[in-house]
């Protein structure tokens, strides 16, 4: 229990903790807005993942459909992540058109849009099978450049490591962060968002384009999880076409930790759990998979409407 | 015949089993309470009869019950389950909408944490060599059809019970179901405990079936494909996850010509499903009764 042992935990839980809540952003996003959970949150995850992965190395793997073709180019990492997360923003508008869309017009049960989602989810982690075949993919070590892999601080006589990795995956996150934050508090648009989560009834009556801003919505939530799903890649690797499944599944566990549709509280629910997986001991290292679960029945029992949630006020 | 049967007999087994746990979601579903629970406890009802089935300690009580052993295996799995499903279903149901699909999903996902941690359960690999209830696979319609017909029966004489007319209440309005006096948390904490149930049960008799047993019984993504069996099927009638088994079982041996592209089409009938048969396969055939 040293000092340099409690910085370094603390690096990992934060860094890793700030993508969980980017990544669970893309879910209170629509929450808040549809009062629906989106399913497909975690396969659009993988797809930013293994598009960043192309644009940055110009490669597919092996034993995909597209086995043996190569891009013309291959973009500098940051572009890569852009251009991952912008291919991402778009399954998000398309996972809108098909699976929500249609069931949001006939005014269907929310029950059948979670399995539509799911649906979707299906098809796009499949077609990502079919297309860029089911084995690991790992980013290069290359892949930032001339950066070196990690920096070693002294500290009390022990070394911290700070990798550039976690660095990478921490700035990226509070940048995003803080870009989301201000377009919703300080933007017409954003105002206009706020409008609709709270009444689209009203918010169309104002002159609101709802359609047009579910669909933003989704865009938005889209970037966010393929951004999420790269920075999880660069780090772990791609393990395949369902690696995001499990990390849309962690989420969920963010947002109910943080409460439902509140984004400073995905925000503190990411932390959290990030930091609660590393500050686990390491002889329980086994059961880091279930500590977000755990504390997602911890916080249904003590305080059902999540840390910073509100109380949802019934209405008939 | 003896050709068809051998071809399709597993196919229909596994049509019988597959409802069994769409079935298990389904009663859930009467009062409009989304869990994903079901598959965890088909999972944990598969382990206490893979690990009784398997373990050496006891051997003298499986060689004195002789077949009876399976029914006390199937007991096992059934006092197991109960208080885990209430101690699971309590604080998730005091909350209305989502929070019991989430806390379900969190309980499968624990789970399979758990079990690949037990030394009892034998880790990634699981339990092998179960022992057989019967010579043949086929014959285990004999375990699957009566628990079947047990399960619809229950189901059917609680729809017209009172208890059943409560459910329907809470899943129509929740509100106005407690303004009338229901006691919202407790029934639908019966309906998800009974579901609960039965899957455990159903994962008892599929132990011997499939004669291993491994974490992979339990997963997020095959609590999905028995969420699809119901909401295809018909969420609002009993034969739902039936039939919704039955389309969705065969499917996969339909389209098995399409090999890798299959499972993408399998999403797309579930898309589809929902957003033109919202009542899915058995609401095409009940008379409207106003929705």
């Amino acid at each position: 229990m040293t000092l340099a042992w409690f910085l370094q935990n603390l690096l990992n839980g934060l860094s890793i903790g700030s993508v969980y809540a980017v990544f669970a952003l893309g879910y209170t996003l629509v929450f808040s807005i549809l009062g629906i959970i989106n399913f497909a949150h975690g396969a659009v995850f993988t797809l930013g993942a293994y598009c960043t992965y192309v644009l940055a190395v110009g490669q597919f793997g092996l034993n995909g459909v597209l086995a043996g073709v190569s891009l013309p180019f291959r973009l500098p990492f940051a572009l890569a992540l852009l251009g991952g997360a912008v291919l991402s923003g778009l399954a998000g508008v398309a996972v809108e058109r098909l699976a929500f869309r249609p069931l949001r017009k006939r005014g269907a049960d929310a029950l059948l849009a979670l399995v539509s989602s799911l649906g979707v989810a299906l098809i796009l982690v499949n077609l990502i099978q079919y297309l860029f075949g089911a084995e690991i993919y790992s980013f290069p070590a290359d892949v930032f450049g001339d950066l070196p892999a990690a920096m070693l601080f002294k500290v009390g006589g022990k070394m911290v490591a700070v990798r550039s990795v976690q660095v990478i995956l921490f700035g990226v996150s509070m940048l995003m962060l803080a870009a989301l934050v201000w377009f919703i508090q300080f933007t017409r648009a954003g105002k206009a968002l706020r409008a609709t989560a709270e009444n689209p009834d009203t918010a169309s009556l104002l002159g609101i384009n709802v359609n047009l801003f579910i669909m933003g919505t989704f865009f938005i939530s889209g970037l966010l999880g393929g951004m999420s799903g790269t920075l999880i890649g660069v780090s772990f690797g791609l393990a395949g076409p369902y690696f995001g499944v499990a990390y849309g599944l962690k989420a969920l566990a963010v947002i109910v930790l943080g409460g439902l549709g509140s984004i400073p509280g995905a925000v503190l629910g990411g932390l959290v759990i990030g930091l609660a997986e590393a500050f686990l001991p390491p002889e329980l290292s086994s059961y880091k998979e279930a500590v977000a679960y755990a504390l997602l029945f911890l916080v249904l029992l003590v305080r059902p409407q999540g840390l910073l949630g509100r109380n949802a006020e019934q209405k008939v | 015949m003896e050709d068809f049967i051998a071809r399709y007999g597993f196919l229909f087994v596994t049509i019988l089993q597959q409802a069994l746990l769409g079935l298990s979601f389904y009663l859930p579903l009467m009062a409009g309470q989304l869990s994903l629970a079901g598959i965890g406890f088909y999972s944990l009802g598969g382990y206490v009869a893979a690990v009784m089935g398997t373990h050496p300690a006891l051997a003298p009580w499986r060689d004195s019950l002789g077949f009876l052993f399976f029914p006390l295996e199937w007991l096992c799995a059934l006092a197991l389950s109960v208080p885990l499903a209430l101690a699971l279903g309590f604080p998730a149901l005091r909350l209305r909408g989502i929070y019991l699909a989430l806390a379900t999903i969190a309980f499968v996902q624990v789970l399979g944490v758990v079990v690949l941690n037990l030394p009892l359960a034998g880790g990634a690999v699981g339990i092998f060599g179960i022992p057989q209830a019967f010579e043949s696979r086929l014959a285990y319609v004999w375990f699957f059809g009566p628990l079947l017909a047990l399960a619809l029966l229950l189901v059917w004489r609680v729809e017209r019970s009172g208890f059943g007319r409560m459910l329907f209440a809470i899943r129509e309005d929740e509100l106005a179901a407690r303004a009338m006096g229901v006691a919202i948390t407790w029934r639908k904490v019966q309906a998800f405990v009974l579901g609960c149930a039965l899957a455990g049960v159903a994962g008892a008799m599929s132990a011997p079936f499939l004669n291993t047993w491994n974490a992979r019984q339990g997963t997020f993504d095959a609590s999905v494909a028995c969420l699809a069996y119901v909401l295809i099927g018909g969420a609002r009638s009993k034969w739902g996850p039936l039939l919704g088994a039955a389309l969705l079982v065969s499917l996969p041996e339909v389209l098995r010509p399409l090999k890798d592209s299959r499972m993408i089409l399998n999403g797309l009938v579930l898309v589809l499903a929902c957003v033109y048969m919202p009542r899915g396969i058995a609401g095409l055939f009940s008379r409207r009764k106003g929705s």
